[in-house]
Parts: structure tokens; sequence; C-alpha cells
């Protein structure tokens, strides 16, 4: 006996009363299969979005006054963090930029870039005057000098630690703004060997 | 950019169809082309999706390595694959005589394969066997120190100083190819390097 003629046996209310005991139970499993489906999707994408596209952090400290955090720990702001301009490890002198902190590897540091590799900088605070920037590192100080832990504490950083680029500032509101790369006349390096992409005087 | 342009393309060509054409041909491409479009966006989905999967899976918990060098011989030979895990590294319990996958200190686009033979607070021979005064060094905080197995021809540690512990990827764990050697990994033929072990 076919399929369709065994159902067409069956009287009517009960064969509706079945259907209808079938759908609660598929509205369950449906619902359980669509909120895994949705799941595995939509975190793996956003997890790989904040690692390699963007995402925000909170500044705190006050290595960078006056550039980020003038009102100290008021108010502190929100900075947009862009990996995507890292990806390639490509720096620009004034660039701020957040690190893996070389002798904290759970903690996350804010600095702006000063030297590429090759330069020549001139150290504050450093045990030796004149630093060459070896291969693969880049020299970073906070923008508040005396009250930052840098690579005048540090040395050079190996550019493997570079996590982002900071580009805007995102809250307070009043502070919305675009973070510019300029590295401050008195920190250009004594001598450079690779062009800056912004022209240097 | 792929999307745009397509996009732009179809909806000029279906344009033209409709002027040149009859209606028969008109449904036809369209259906066609809408067909072709839902295929593109829905492949493109797929492709990103399992991108991000991948990208989850080698950040956070590991993946298959080919390792090239002679530099940690005879423990991991010249285009060995060996599998190395992720979870060490975020729940810092990289330990000595790990074998460690690390960014190399001085280009970070390429990866270097050591072992970790001593972490921060650890004194450490740095001095040649051939040198008559033997010098210790203390590894840095946040810092490991990195040698190769294949002492003669290993540019490590002793070469570039201690590495930082953010630059570490990988711990390896496993080795599966060559088939004759796969298993676990040994210990260091070098024996203990540092003083108070």
């Amino acid at each position: 006996m076919s399929h369709l003629q065994m159902l067409s046996r069956i009287p009517r209310p009960l064969r509706t009363l079945e259907r209808g005991m079938a759908q609660s139970q598929g509205w369950v499993t449906r619902y359980f299969k669509a909120f895994c489906k949705g799941f595995f999707v939509a975190v793996p994408v956003a997890v790989t979005f904040l690692d390699r596209v963007a995402c925000v952090a909170r500044v705190e400290g006050a290595s960078m006054q006056p550039s980020l955090n003038p009102g100290g720990s008021q108010s502190s702001d929100v900075v947009l963090l862009n990996h995507w301009k890292v990806r390639k490890f490509e720096v620009q002198r004034g660039d701020i930029v957040s690190l893996v902190s070389p002798k904290n590897p759970e903690q996350k540091i804010i600095k702006r870039v000063i030297a590429l590799e090759g330069d020549i900088v001139k150290t504050i605070g450093h045990k030796n005057r004149y630093v060459k920037v070896p291969r693969g590192h880049i020299w970073v100080e906070g923008d508040h000098h005396g009250h930052s832990f840098d690579s005048n504490s540090f040395g050079p950083v190996s550019l493997g630690l570079l996590h982002a680029h900071a580009t805007h500032i995102l809250w307070p509101p009043e502070r919305w703004q675009k973070l510019e790369s300029v590295l401050p006349p008195e920190r250009l390096p004594v001598q450079s060997e690779k062009e800056s992409l912004h022209g240097s005087p | 950019m792929f999307f745009p342009g397509s996009l732009a393309t179809t909806l000029k060509i279906e344009c033209i169809v409709e002027q040149t054409y009859g209606p028969w041909w008109q449904s036809l491409h369209r259906t066609m082309l809408r067909g072709i479009l839902g295929k593109t966006f829905r492949l493109v989905g797929y492709t990103i999706q399992y991108a991000c999967i991948a990208h989850c899976a080698f950040e956070y918990v590991g993946g298959v390595v080919m390792c090239s060098g002679p530099s940690m011989e005879p423990t991991i030979q010249n285009s060995d694959i060996v599998c190395a895990e992720n979870l060490s590294r975020h729940f810092y319990g990289i330990q000595r005589g790990d074998i460690v996958i690390a960014k190399s200190p001085s280009d970070p686009k390429s990866n270097i394969c050591k072992r970790v033979i001593g972490l921060e607070g650890d004194k450490i021979l740095t001095s040649r066997p051939s040198d008559f005064f033997k010098s210790h060094n203390y590894v840095p905080t946040g810092h490991v120190w990195l040698e190769g197995d294949n002492l003669q021809n290993s540019t490590d540690s002793r070469y570039y100083g201690p590495v930082p512990y953010g630059l570490i990827r990988g711990r390896i764990f496993f080795k599966i190819w060559p088939l004759s050697d796969f298993g676990f990994l040994r210990d260091s033929p070098n024996g203990h390097r540092s003083p108070g072990d």
C-alpha cells in the first residue's frame, strides 16, 4: 500500500491533530537549529572583524597628553583602533599606534611612532644618548615626556608587537576628531634612512 | 571591487536586453541574471563565513605548520609538518623546554621556530662554549630566551637577544610528517643551559 493510500485511510480530525503536534515539536527543533546556525555564523565573523579590521578601546593614563586624555582620569578618551592599516606592518613617523607592551604581554600601550628602522634618535632619559633603530623595530614615545613608559625606558620595539593604528577619537563627543600623524619638530630623528610618505622638510 | 561593478554591468545589460529583444527574451535574461547574481552573493557569503571560522581556528585554537630550515635539527628537520596550538600562549602557559613559533624580531612577516630555554628572571649562560670566561645574563621581564636545538647552525637569542613574549604565536607539540617520526616531540638534546635548574 502506498504512503498516500495509507494517509487517506486515517479519519480527517486525527490527521489535523497529528500535524499540529508535529508542528509544535518541529518549532522547537527549528528554533534550536536556527540559533546554532546564526551563532556559528555571527560569532566568528564578529571576532574576525574585531581582530582584523577595527575595534574600539578606552585610553587610560596620562602618557599621551595633551593629544589623548587631556582631562586626566575624569574623562577617558575612546579611540577607534584600525587593524587593517597595519596588516602589512606599514607605519609612518608620527602615527599613534597601539602595541603589546614588551614588559607585560597582557597589557596594550598606546604611543606615537617617532622613528622607523635605520633612523638615529636622540633619546630622553635612555642609557645611551643616541640610538640607531635596528631592522624590524620602531621607536615609540608618549607625548607627555617624563610621564610615559616608552622606548626611552625599554628601547626600540619589534614591529611584530604592533597591534593597531589609532585613527579617530570617538568619545566624548566634544572631542570627536581625526588623529593626525604629526611628529613634533623637536623629536625628528637625527638621521633617517627611509623617506616618510608625508614628506619631510 | 567586484560587487558594484558587476551590479552596474547587470543593470546595463538588462536595459539593453529590454530595448532590443521581445518580452520572452527579457524574462529569460532577467531570471538568468538574477539566478547568477543570487549564486554569486551566496558564494561570497559562504567564503566570508568559512574564512572567518578559519581565522578564529588558527588564531585561538591552533593549526598545522610546515617548518623549514636546519636550526631545530635533530628534533625538527627541514620540511617537517607539525601541529601547533595557541591555547598556551593565550593562557600564559609556555614553559621552559617548549618549542614555540614566534614572529621574527627583525622581520615581522616571517616566523621562527625555536625552543624556550629561559623565562623572565632566569639566569642564562650567554657565552659560547669556546669562551674562557663564562658570562651570564638575566632574561628581562616580559621576555623569553629562545635557542634552536642545532646550536652550531641557528640564529636565535644568542644573536638578537631576548624575545618579547608578545611575539610568540603558538607552541608546537606534535609532529605529523614524516610518518617515520610521527608523535610528540623530544626534549632538548643540549641538556639544561641555565644554572640552578
